[in-house]
């Protein structure tokens, strides 16, 4: 059996969210995947998932993301979940100066169990609070450069930069990737799976309901 | 009442089944509680086929006279019942097929043959109708709670298949040991523990941030992080004093546990004894309730009763919480070995996607189910919890293959991705107490039938 059209894809791209407890990845991969955000969610267990797929330089691109508990004490269990990651996504509240004095943490982290190639991107999410903000955007931005990291701000809630983060992140693993498939004449990186038969049920359906769109 | 023949027709099976109750259930015990469940599950599947070969005749009752819900519940529930009995007819339908493909090793059959001929006698004299029953049960309780001396052991067996809401609270404290089994000690034993837990809070908790130590308030921090986003589907966790309440408990426990310390997830664990605690003061839906309605000695000894027996219900699980969580890595890997004895299909299924059952099970063990199925339903998933005491850890791998395998057709039919979406969001958005009684009766016969045969799980 085909797949379905719209399971059609070119790469998928294995992306991470980490970063401190409450500083809102899970309403970011909701903002990016569902275009939901929800004031009531709950703290995120272990790892939760979601997938969306885009076109990324001309090219479509399933992006499938796993976003992990912020807690320190569930890094033993998420870091499990870096190997095989092409890029990892590392937020801070840009209204909490703890949650981006973590970043440092959160890097060697990375360097410890991801793979030494993977693309990072910093983010200073909750840029709605003006008023509460507490880490300057120079300061962060200082601080990416230095690291090597590319860096945006954005908002989930008022839908500001989500999309161009993903977009960001997931060209730069593509244009690496690309790069590498030209230089080892292989067409395809590992992280492509092919040839798989979908039947697809009510699961899209069940994840709306979900949300606190209905209480 | 069940005669004492039916009781008796079920002795040469339960042999088997005490196995997993060695030292809190005699033989009649653990016969009237699968009794029991057998009931439950009669008036769920009305004459449909159960797991293997069982075969359970059909009876005449509506759908809504089974449970063993007390009136309260009844009352609550009654409308949203009968709008469902439909689809829980086509899940269970789905079920049955699923296993019964499945079942079909010859130890199992064995077993289950045995029940099948106890299953139908039972099922005969229990048409006479389960309101009886139900006024049975309650007569049961308030005899087992009049002596001078509760019998724990008699207590679990009856608390197992539902606790009427009413009575909740003074036998949750009684399972978990907070409350002493004699009457005369009682009060002063809660009066004693009221006053030491307001004790730790003074301690520990109203003190400045510059007496705590950096670990300290990064933890506090981390709390009050999560508290806000405790069950905030229901309106009522979201009033300040109540998670002020929340905060203190959860501050307070980790404090004094310093081996785990708060987890994410101790949280949701906390909620059912609030409610439980806070409904013997506070009348109706938990959604009007008003935590200023009451006076705040009340608010200090519910936050108590809250705390210890949140300390009790923790100390038997303390490897769940600490680094790395192996208590529940274990558990993950006991659920991924026993759904591959009793549902082949799906366990080939879900490896040949390369889904791992830490990818869902580790949130269902960390929170035990609360964040899965519906808040009201909550209490009386745990009054089955507190009623397995020290054996909880080990039942809840069954509990949660049996709930897994509801969906037992529907997973096989999704691929990896889709799989980990439908495990993390699940359907039970329109649950009842019947679809919960379903998951709870089967736990209970595949605990039976495997516990008599370790070697099924060793490997």
């Amino acid at each position: 059996m085909a797949r379905r059209p719209d399971e059609e894809y070119d790469y998928l791209f294995k992306v991470v969210l980490i970063g401190d407890s409450g500083v809102g990845k899970s309403n970011l991969l909701s903002r990016f995947t569902r275009n939901e955000f929800c004031l009531e969610s709950k703290s995120t267990i272990g790892v939760e998932f979601a997938t969306r797929t885009l076109q990324v330089e001309g090219r479509t691109v399933k992006a499938q993301i796993w976003d992990t508990a912020g807690q320190e004490r569930y890094r033993a269990i998420t870091s499990a979940y870096y190997r095989g990651a092409l890029g990892a996504l590392l937020v801070y509240d840009v209204t909490k100066p703890t949650t981006f004095e973590n970043v440092s943490r959160w890097l060697k982290e990375l360097r410890d169990h991801a793979d030494a190639n993977i693309v990072i991107m910093l983010i200073g999410n909750k840029t709605d609070l003006k008023h509460l903000r507490a880490v300057a955007t120079e300061d962060a931005q200082g601080f990416a450069e230095k690291e090597g990291l590319s860096f945006i701000e954005t908002s989930a809630l008022e839908a500001i930069n989500v999309e161009k983060a993903f977009q960001t992140i997931l060209s730069e693993i593509y244009r690496i990737i690309s790069k590498k498939s030209l230089s080892s004449d292989e067409p395809a990186p590992a992280s492509i799976k092919e040839g798989k038969t979908l039947v697809v049920g009510g699961s899209e359906v069940n994840a709306k309901k979900t949300c606190c769109a209905t209480s | 009442m069940m005669s004492n023949s039916t009781n008796n027709s079920n002795s040469n099976s339960s042999h088997r089944e005490d196995d997993r109750k060695e030292s809190n259930s005699t033989l009649t015990g653990v016969d009237s509680r699968f009794n029991q469940t057998l009931r439950n599950v009669q008036g769920l599947l009305k004459g449909r086929s159960f797991p293997g070969k069982v075969l359970i005749t059909r009876r005449s009752d509506p759908i809504s006279d089974s449970g063993l819900r007390s009136p309260d519940i009844d009352r609550s529930f009654s409308d949203k019942d009968a709008g469902t009995s439909e689809q829980l007819d086509d899940s269970v339908e789905d079920e049955i097929q699923s296993n019964s493909k499945t079942n079909s090793s010859s130890t199992k059959s064995r077993s289950l043959t045995v029940n099948t001929e106890s299953t139908s006698k039972e099922s005969q004299k229990s048409t006479m109708g389960a309101r009886a029953t139900d006024s049975a049960r309650l007569t049961k309780f308030t005899k087992a709670l009049s002596g001078p001396t509760v019998i724990l052991d008699k207590m679990r067996e009856l608390a197992w298949s539902g606790v009427p809401s009413y009575l909740r609270p003074t036998v949750w404290r009684l399972l978990l040991g907070y409350a002493p089994p004699n009457s005369d000690r009682r009060e002063g034993v809660l009066r004693r523990k009221r006053v030491e837990y307001l004790d730790c809070v003074a301690q520990y908790y109203d003190v400045p941030d510059t007496e705590r130590t950096d670990e300290e308030v990064t933890m506090l921090r981390q709390i009050a992080v999560d508290c806000p986003r405790t069950v905030p589907d229901v309106s009522f966790f979201q009033q300040a004093e109540v998670q002020k309440s929340l905060e203190r408990i959860l501050y307070t426990w980790a404090i004094r546990h310093p081996a785990s310390g708060y987890v994410q997830g101790i949280n949701d664990l906390a909620t059912p004894f609030l409610v439980v605690f806070l409904s013997e003061y506070l009348e109706g839906s938990v959604d009007n309730w008003s935590i200023l309605d009451l006076p705040l000695e009340k608010i200090s000894n519910i936050e108590a009763d809250c705390y210890w027996c949140l300390s009790k219900l923790l100390d038997g699980m303390q490897d769940h919480y600490t680094f790395a969580q192996p208590g529940i890595q274990r558990l993950v890997f006991k659920l991924k070995e026993l759904v591959r004895r009793i549902d082949e299909p799906v366990s080939r299924h879900m490896e040949e996607q390369g889904l791992e059952f830490l990818q869902f099970a580790f949130r269902w063990f960390n929170c035990l189910l609360i964040r899965e199925i519906p808040f009201n339903l909550v209490t009386r998933l745990w009054d089955t919890y507190l009623a397995e005491g020290d054996a909880l850890p080990d039942f809840l791998v069954y509990i949660f293959a049996s709930f897994l395998l509801t969906w037992s057709d529907k997973l096989q039919k999704l691929d990896f991705q889709e799989m980990v979406m439908f495990l993390q969001h699940l359907p039970t958005q329109n649950w009842t107490h019947l679809e919960l009684e379903m998951v709870l009766s089967r736990a209970y016969m595949w605990h039976t039938m495997f516990n008599s045969s370790p070697s099924h799980l060793a490997s």
